[in-house]
């Protein structure tokens, strides 16, 4: 006699559940925890990334790499930070847009690594409750680079003088066809404008060099660009492109891919850009000059007496709208990234990019002779300057600060300092929106 | 004798939709719902915003009036470059494809040999991606590597830093743009072509007419009402180009190349402020909404006294 209908129905259904259940928890056991990563396609990030795979490998974390352009990042990511929604778990964050976005970044003190790390870099990523809201992945440092089969290291240009008649040289004995190259449009200002600017004792704002929002508020975020300073600086550039003729007639037009496309082509002597692309420099897939690059101090400008270098870092923050499970896997994944000894060596000799923990960089520097070099070019030079500011505005700062400078760069000699004059005051505005 | 209840009430009203217009709106609802979702909602958005302080990075929304429209006016920037440039790039984006693309059409209404090969060689432009097209055009008036400047120094002629003037820059713009366009206008142009009537060509024939003559007045005049749809559909596309103008210029040198889009744009995740982003661009909606309706209406006058 056979169980009633219902009866063996409700059995069926029982062992079907018991089944599924049975399926599903080994599953939910062993699911794999996402995490997301928003960054820019850059060898230096790469190379963190693959830092971060290790951890995630050996973790279980699946990690994946959301990679967008360089132009729409701030903006993209700042509007997904203000949604407050879960897109990415881990972002690549920079000192150039560092007060923007720390309402919405988490805290990362307690991050594993975080106290091997300088503090001057970190300026840029205080919360306004006194927290730090980013994990360094490496040390930006601009870096003067010089083709070290045509200029002997004592030949390197000390002055702009010495950049232009080294230039000269090498062009009429058909070694080159331009003395420096740089990215001069935004956002590229640093190739060019910035470096010179501050290698000639000027800066942006005033007070020159300072980077306390409480004090340029006081002083009403005045400019300096009119200042002589900065208008020697324009008419260095001016008469590079147009006098001395040292550097390419569309300049100010280059991002810094034209300029490392120059360098790397061996049409070029000089450049300035971070030491995070002298990774591509040394690659014989895409460069012409493997073996042949020096690195140097900056060239001094008729305003300064001594050569002047920035370290700042880019790194990783974590968005306040991931999961709290994820966010503290991030932290986690972040902590061995700063700790990876072995991974970070390596991201060094790949990319050019210094490592963040001072630890792991004492013991390259004590051995590796192309860190010499660079530490000689940059880490060992004071003044050491800020190069950017630290307010939220910066950005809007930044892009206005690249019109006015360019339309002095595509204008008439003489009109440089009216030019300037005229759009001093557009900073002001952006500064305080 | 009581009359039953049920015969009382009123006759049941018919449905609103019948059978077939509910299966209609079934059919267009999807549409319907993606258009609301992703056009509709985010208009209303930025327009909410564009009233309000709205920064993208810490937002406030703050109703703030008219503001960020008085600001977006007053801007010199806006009004003295930007909406000129937009302007000029509309006219002669539009003019120039037409004209080519009518010289194509006119080409390709002829059979010839190899006349389908042509065909698709000349709407090849129409499959590209007009980014990837900026990109290859960037590097093609790259002032060091692009094959223009290699062609000038070849013919003798000085080269050019080609973006790193205002008009050279909007001059390599407007290039790439006609060259994206142009297809599309042959494209158009050639099925209003071959449309046309050919009882009024034969009777030409027979006159004895020109080319010239023909083309004059029976080509032109009947393929009017083809060109005028092509001018309005296209001019109101032009208005808002974004894409290859950010990737080929960006707007530089210095702001000299902005169309209004790149003016929006820049407002909003550059200087990061949205609300006045938004503004910039609802002034743009509504001038493109105007300057359409005005365009159209020229333009079927212009057929009218034509007919």
């Amino acid at each position: 006699m056979g169980l009633p209908t219902h009866t063996a129905r409700r059995h069926l259904l029982s062992g079907l559940a018991a089944l599924g259940l049975a399926l599903a928890l080994p599953a939910a056991a062993e699911a794999q925890v996402e995490l997301k990563v928003g960054y820019m396609k850059h060898p230096i990030q790469d190379a963190s990334l693959d830092m971060m795979d290790k951890w995630a490998k050996a973790n279980n974390v699946k990690l994946t790499r959301v990679a967008m352009a360089y132009n729409i990042f701030m903006e993209k990511v700042t509007a997904t930070l203000t949604s407050g929604n879960d897109q990415f778990d881990v972002i690549w964050h920079n000192d150039d847009w560092g007060q923007l976005w720390e309402k919405w970044l988490e805290p990362t003190d307690d991050v594993a690594g975080m106290d091997t790390m300088s503090k001057s870099p970190l300026d840029a990523f205080w919360s306004a409750d006194k927290k730090m809201t980013v994990v360094p992945m490496a040390y930006t440092v601009g870096t003067f680079f010089y083709r070290s089969d045509l200029v002997k290291p004592e030949e390197v240009p000390k002055t702009f003088d010495q950049l232009v008649s080294v230039s000269q040289r090498l062009q009429k004995e058909g070694k080159v066809k331009w003395g420096y190259v740089g990215g001069m449009s935004f956002n590229n200002t640093w190739f060019a404008q910035w470096w010179t600017m501050w290698a000639n004792n000027c800066d942006i704002f005033h007070p020159l060099f300072e980077r306390d929002n409480v004090k340029l508020k006081a002083a009403g975020f005045k400019p300096a660009i009119a200042d002589p300073c900065h208008r020697q600086v324009i008419e260095f550039w001016w008469d590079a492109i147009n006098t001395h003729k040292i550097s390419p007639p569309g300049m100010t037009a280059y991002g810094r891919n034209e300029a490392n496309a120059l360098f790397m082509a061996g049409d070029a002597a000089f450049t300035l850009v971070d030491s995070t692309h002298y990774g591509d420099f040394m690659d014989p897939n895409k460069s012409k000059i493997v073996g042949k690059i020096g690195m140097a101090p900056f060239p001094v400008g008729p305003n300064a007496k001594v050569p002047t270098a920035w370290h700042e870092i880019w790194g990783w923050g974590i968005p306040k709208g991931s999961p709290p499970e994820k966010k503290k896997l991030a932290k986690a994944m972040l902590g061995a990234m700063m700790l990876d000894e072995e991974g970070q060596i390596e991201m060094w000799k790949k990319t050019g990019g210094p490592p963040p923990n001072n630890k792991i960089l004492a013991k390259i520097a004590a051995t590796d002779p192309v860190f010499k070099q660079l530490q000689n070019a940059v880490f060992d030079q004071k003044p050491v300057t800020h190069s950017a500011y630290y307010f939220a505005e910066w950005p809007a700062v930044h892009k206005a600060y690249s019109d006015v400078t360019i339309k002095a760069l595509s204008g008439k000699r003489e009109d440089i300092q009216k030019t300037l004059e005229e759009g001093a005051p557009l900073l002001t505005k952006a500064a305080t929106n | 004798m009581t009359i039953p209840v049920a015969d009382l009430a009123d006759p049941p009203k018919p449905p609103m939709f019948g059978e077939r217009q509910r299966f209609m709106l079934l059919l267009i609802a999807p549409a319907v719902v993606a258009l609301i979702f992703f056009q509709i909602v985010p208009i209303l958005t930025g327009a909410n915003a564009s009233f309000r302080d709205w920064s993208l990075h810490d937002p406030k929304y703050t109703w703030v009036g008219l503001k960020h429209y008085w600001y977006v006016l007053s801007d010199p920037g806006f009004v003295w470059t930007v909406m000129p440039n937009t302007l000029v790039f509309m006219a002669v984006s539009v003019a120039v494809s037409l004209v080519f693309g009518l010289g194509l059409a006119l080409i390709l209404n002829r059979q010839f040999a190899g006349r389908a090969v042509l065909q698709t060689i000349l709407l090849l432009p129409l499959m590209v991606a007009p980014v990837v097209a900026a990109i290859m055009i960037r590097w093609m008036f790259n002032d060091q590597f692009g094959i223009v400047n290699v062609v000038f120094e070849a013919l003798g002629l000085p080269q050019q830093p080609w973006l790193a003037q205002r008009w050279t820059a909007f001059g390599v713009i407007l290039v790439a743009d006609i060259w994206l366009w142009t297809p599309w206008f042959a494209l158009l142009l050639l099925a209003g072509l071959q449309s046309l009537p050919k009882e009024p060509f034969e009777a030409a024939a027979i006159d004895g007419a020109s080319r010239w003559r023909v083309f004059r007045y029976l080509t032109l005049p009947m393929l009017r009402s083809v060109m005028v749809v092509c001018i309005v559909i296209r001019g109101i596309d032009a208005f808002r180009t974004f894409d290859i103008v950010w990737t080929i210029s960006a707007g530089g040198p210095a702001r000299s190349t902005e169309l209004f889009s790149i003016y929006a744009y820049i407002e909003a995740f550059q200087a990061m402020n949205f609300a006045r982003g938004s503004a910039a661009a609802i002034i743009g909606a509504i001038i493109i909404v105007v300057l359409a309706m005005v365009v159209f209406r020229l333009l079927n006058r212009w057929m009218e006294v034509s007919k």
